[in-house]
């Protein structure tokens, strides 16, 4: 029966190529969208390199600092971190680090921008870059302030051409780095990971920085486990009512939480003060848009199945003559859905495949590397199911049901 | 009752029948048709038996409820009042899906139009009854091909119903209707939409499935055709009037 099926859902998407055109352009458009954008979360919020510990790390990247009149928030600075935020219980290893912030170079009279970022040596144990060549620097060199660095690939290619990298020394914002290490570039979206240059958070010019309760700097808390993250948050909390503040009469308080990645985007998003996040918020926003996004194709593809199906009530009618039941023609009907969903879905995964390429190698988020993975192409089999199904049950059910007697006078062939 | 659970392939001739049990019978039937404002009566007190391999005709002017008749007999519409027997069970009380199963073991039909799916080659169109049923598919294959056969159609089961013309169009729906060897064949103007000679090819193959133990009911305007089968019942407005 299911050949018989399959034979005629051929047969019927050939018979009308407009609808059949209308039907796989809107399932594959939507499905190229949501695979496009579930790789884009998939490669934002995964536990991928650099950024392997991502499921059991915390991110302190934003603060706020409050008094009656005044509130400062934004990125935290190293003296608040460094003296607040360590040896917290169950944080197996904690980061400071500076934002990657654009710093130029000239080599042989030609301008080359770089992205910058400063680190302390525990940067380096909780993130899993790819070396290519040479080594990260360690916890004496930043203790010493020594002017070294880690680089890209890209920043190697820019800044020494195609010569070996490692030991060379290049210059920026006044400072001279010899390079101890090249790693292989790394995603913008990776954001605690993404910059060009690495440098340790000792050679910033100035001094004020170490004493800053906000600056310019985040922290990753790795924790034992993510069962601890609670724990973690709740130590943090704690330990904000004992900050000393250094400008008492401006502000008196401060706040702020550990978050996840995800917590950081949500709270972004939400355009919140980001003491809480609303992750869950967010995650259902997320999802209501997704809904509404299959919806509404699904809704129009329904409508577009009920006009087809009516062309098709005189064989409805043969068909329940001949001893059809109602479940045997939703079948049937379904099973032609399910085929044109699948078709759809197939040219959605290409498509994604294309358009996912085009991302990747137009340089709109440097380094941006999408892939689709089983994962996605399993959700996307998962959404043009999903299509087949909500776009056919309806109008099946409805035509499944209609009398036979009036079925059989609607065509006559 | 054997004739509920015969196999697709056991010949309608070698079926045993129960003794007495009419092959349709229609008792006081009266059939409705209901719209908000008013009430069209189709079929009233209609009395009928037909017996098994009976061949009968109904004929009427239009609007006299032959139709009616038989989608009722066919078990596609339900009596306002009555009782319809099928070989001696009273379908009245049997559930929607409990017809249709009925419907697809024991009733064939052909219509005036046809009815062909014009997606479908020959062959599939013939398959469509035994789709139903839990049989596989070489064996619908062979059934199909052993129905067309009886029709002279053998030759012609990769065409489509566009390339055949009508007097072949309705042979195949013949053939659609006899594969799961039903024991009652209902055929409304069969020949209606074919020229004499056509009509005569498909009255002539309607005789030969009555020979081998089909029993058929059929709607006729053509007093000619009518007359070639064992019995003539006449409609008018609704009601028996022979």
């Amino acid at each position: 029966m299911l050949i018989n099926y399959l034979k005629l859902a051929y047969k019927v998407l050939l018979r009308r190529k407009f609808f059949t055109f209308v039907s796989l352009f809107g399932t594959s458009v939507t499905l190229m969208v949501l695979v496009l954008a579930s790789a884009m979360l998939d490669h934002a919020f995964s536990p991928l390199a650099p950024e392997v510990r991502l499921d059991r790390t915390l991110l302190v990247t934003y603060m706020a600092m409050r008094g009656e009149q005044n509130e400062w928030s934004g990125d935290p600075g190293y003296g608040f971190l460094d003296r607040y935020c360590r040896n917290i219980p169950h944080v197996e290893r904690m980061s400071i680090y500076t934002g990657a912030h654009a710093v130029a170079s000239f080599v042989n009279g030609d301008k080359v921008v770089s992205q910058l970022r400063r680190t302390d040596a525990d940067y380096w144990s909780i993130l899993d870059f790819a070396f290519v060549a040479g080594h990260a620097y360690g916890p004496s060199e930043v203790a010493n302030g020594s002017h070294v660095a880690v680089i890209s690939e890209s920043a190697a290619r820019n800044l020494f051409g195609g010569r070996p990298a490692v030991g060379r020394t290049f210059e920026t914002q006044g400072q001279t780095f010899t390079v101890t290490g090249v790693v292989r570039n790394v995603s913008r979206v990776r954001e605690a990971a993404y910059a060009d240059i690495w440098a340790p958070i000792t050679t910033l010019p100035t001094e004020v920085w170490k004493t800053a309760l906000m600056g310019d700097c985040n922290a990753m808390l790795l924790a034992d486990s993510r069962s601890s993250f609670r724990s973690i948050r709740s130590e943090f909390a704690a330990r904000l009512p004992h900050v000393v503040m250094t400008e008492p009469d401006r502000y008196q308080t401060m706040a702020g939480s550990p978050r996840t990645r995800l917590d950081d985007v949500a709270a972004g998003a939400a355009g919140t003060s980001g003491d809480i996040p609303r992750t869950g918020m967010f995650i259902g926003a997320l999802a209501l848009l997704a809904l509404l996004f299959m919806l509404l194709p699904a809704i129009n593809l329904v409508n577009l199945n009920i006009s087809r199906i009516f062309e098709r009530v005189s064989e409805i009618g043969v068909r329940k003559a001949f001893g059809a039941s109602t479940g045997h023609l939703v079948g049937q009907f379904i099973v032609e859905n399910i085929v044109l969903a699948l078709l759809g879905g197939a040219i959605g995964l290409l498509l994604s495949v294309w358009a996912l390429q085009l991302i990747n190698g137009s340089g709109l988020l440097a380094n941006a590397d999408f892939r689709m993975n089983p994962r996605i192409f399993l959700y996307g089999l998962g959404f043009s199911l999903f299509f087949g199904v909500l776009s056919g049950v309806y109008p099946a059910w409805r035509m499944a049901r209609l009398d036979p007697i009036e079925a059989l006078r609607g065509g006559s062939r | 009752m054997s004739t509920m659970t015969h196999e697709a392939g056991t010949a309608v001739a070698d079926r045993p029948r129960p003794n007495g049990h009419a092959a349709i019978r229609l008792s006081g039937v009266e059939k409705i048709h209901r719209t908000d404002r008013i009430e069209t009566v189709a079929l009233s007190e209609v009395h009928l038996a037909v017996k098994p391999r009976e061949f009968l005709s109904v004929m009427g002017p239009s609007g006299s409820g032959k139709s009616t008749l038989l989608n009722v007999i066919g078990l596609l519409d339900r009596p306002s009042k009555g009782t319809v027997e099928i070989d001696g069970q009273n379908v009245g009380t049997l559930p929607d899906r409990a017809l249709a199963a009925k419907r697809n073991r024991e009733i064939g039909f052909v219509f005036q139009t046809f009815h062909l799916i014009q997606d479908l080659n020959v062959l599939d169109n013939v398959e469509i009854p035994l789709l139903y049923r839990r049989l596989a598919a070489g064996k619908r294959r062979a059934l199909a091909q052993e129905a067309l056969e009886r029709v002279g159609l053998s030759a012609r089961t990769s065409h489509f119903p566009s390339q055949l013309s009508g007097g072949q169009r309705q042979r195949v729906a013949i053939a659609r209707a006899i594969v799961g060897r039903p024991t009652i064949l209902l055929a409304d103007e069969p020949t209606g939409n074919l020229d004499s000679q056509m009509g005569d090819e498909i009255i002539t193959i309607l005789e030969d499935l009555n020979r081998t133990g089909t029993t058929i009911v059929m709607v006729t305007h053509d007093q000619r055709l009518a007359s070639r089968t064992g019995r003539i019942v006449r409609l008018f407005d609704g009601r028996q009037v022979e």
